[in-house]
């Protein structure tokens, strides 16, 4: 395939990517950090350089609801938000994974309100993790480009067909200009089927009943055929992550294992901090530390033998979650992996560290901290802990 | 009045207990399924149409939310009291006073 690089920001990234898959509806509200990327698109769409049907709605919860009627036609359809936005839309989260619409949502991870904050943290997407969505993380503009155009194809995949998330954290990834290598208009025709192949759809010519009411005898079987969808995701996710990489070259798996064949100690994060864990790595590698890091890129359904395999065999395990989560035993992320790794061999003490809400800046000495932190905790003999770092007490 | 009937295939997904692998995913199920419920059993009221009064506006059968009023070969309003919940939406609309509501005793 023919490369192309250009200077983007995460939310241009994530524009330009919709651009060359076309969805046939997008609906959507804006709320900063996501506003470019349905602005960008705007332009897309008035300049004629796309057919996609722009509908701005009256808010979030509506922009969810014209996409779940959107979909359920048959059509392809994408829309962002953010923080509150995707608070709102919240309740039609499970609608739309309800009814089996795979809509791909751009998230600009924000802080949630109060005080009032705009900047990146990615609680807004993690407390969605029950709703039955795909739901990925990206480190860089890069991966917000990449991860669109996969969203699409693992949503709509016949043995999936649930709706797909996608975070980049607000400024940090969706307002930074970095370096994107782009893929072609053929590409991504290569790539994505033409449309969506959809049994039943809203048609004049096969009339159905579409969320109907279902009671005491029958919702527990719809609810089990999301879960059965969900673990085909996970195949599917790999599937299609492994294409992607033969198609761009450009690495491309579920988790990213850095520096961990020998490594004794271990950074474990996702979205952006994984950059800073690895540049961490890179320091302490200098000072001959045994250490390397895992980045958790697909959140939803969750890799628990891709976690366990990498982990296998390490010490202690740091754990930088940009997210907050009140009276909890770990951070939201380490409960996660706690439970995939209960009980199994070889596996790391969990420090869970609780760091960079509001968009607070995560330093490097800071990441150190925590890493000796962690170590000691683990001879110490402590199998979980959390704590925040970086604030003023 | 014809009975209603929900499609054939439906009462086999019933019959047969039907779960996660046979069901079509999202809770989609065929057309006219609410036949099946035959919501006129909760009804505390009944209305009763006088014919001859009946001028055939069909005031009733746009009223009626639950569709229970269909019109007969002459144009005049009929009830279905299998889905009649017995609101008295369709009296309140009907100008000619040609619908009454009578108190079921059971």
């Amino acid at each position: 395939m023919l490369k192309q690089v250009r200077g983007m920001t995460g939310d241009e990234a994530v524009a330009y990517a919709v651009k060359l898959v076309n969805p046939d509806v997008l609906a959507a509200y804006p709320i900063t950090p996501q506003t470019i990327i349905v602005e960008r698109y705007s332009d897309f769409v008035n300049n004629g350089e796309v057919d996609t049907s722009f509908i701005p709605v009256e808010s979030e919860h509506s922009a969810m609801s014209a996409c779940v009627g959107a979909s359920m036609t048959g059509a392809r359809v994408f829309t962002a938000t953010a923080s509150a936005g995707l608070a709102l839309m919240y309740e039609i989260l499970y609608v739309a994974s309800g009814m089996r619409c795979p809509i791909v949502l751009a998230v600009a991870n924000r802080a949630f309100s109060a005080p009032i904050n705009i900047h990146g943290e990615c609680t807004d997407q993690l407390v969605c993790r029950d709703a039955s969505w795909v739901s990925l993380f990206g480190e860089s503009a890069q991966e917000a480009y990449d991860e669109t155009i996969m969203s699409f194809k693992i949503g709509e995949h016949p043995d999936v067909q649930l709706p797909t998330m996608f975070g980049i954290e607000g400024f940090i990834v969706t307002h930074a200009l970095e370096r994107v290598e782009t893929m072609s208009k053929t590409d991504v025709e290569e790539f994505l089927p033409a449309e969506r192949d959809v049994k039943y759809k809203f048609s004049p010519d096969e009339v159905m009943t579409f969320g109907s009411l279902v009671l005491q005898d029958y919702y527990m079987e719809i609810k089990r055929q999301q879960e059965e969808a969900m673990q085909n995701a996970y195949k599917v996710t790999k599937e299609v992550m492994a294409e992607f990489t033969e198609l761009t070259g450009r690495k491309m798996e579920i988790v990213e294992k850095y520096q961990l064949e020998d490594a004794e100690h271990a950074f474990i994060s996702y979205g952006a901090t994984a950059g800073n864990a690895k540049a961490v790595v890179n320091k302490l590698r200098e000072k001959g530390e045994k250490v390397g890091a895992l980045k958790i890129r697909l959140h939803r359904p969750f890799p628990i033998d891709d976690i366990y395999d990498a982990l296998k065999g390490i010490k202690s395990a740091t754990i930088l979650d940009r997210s907050a989560t009140y009276g909890s035993p770990g951070t939201i992320v380490q409960g996660d992996i706690a439970t995939a790794l209960y009980g199994k061999k070889d596996v790391p003490t969990l420090h869970g560290f609780i760091n960079g809400l509001g968009g607070r800046v995560l330093t490097l000495p800071q990441i150190i901290e925590a890493y000796e932190k962690a170590k000691v905790y683990h001879e110490e003999g402590k199998t979980l802990t959390q704590e925040w770092i970086g604030y003023r007490s | 009045m014809v009975e209603k009937e929900a499609p054939k295939e439906l009462k086999k997904w019933v019959s047969e207990k039907w779960g996660t692998k046979n069901l079509p995913i999202g809770g989609t199920v065929p057309f006219h399924t609410a036949y099946e419920y035959k919501t006129g059993d909760w009804s505390a009221f009944k209305a009763i149409i006088d014919k001859s009064k009946c001028i055939s506006c069909m005031n009733c059968f746009y009223y009626c939310p639950d569709a229970a009023i269909e019109m007969d070969e002459d144009m005049k309003a009929m009830v279905d009291v299998n889905y009649c919940k017995g609101c008295g939406i369709c009296a309140k609309h009907c100008p000619a006073d040609a619908i009454e509501l009578k108190r079921l005793t059971r």
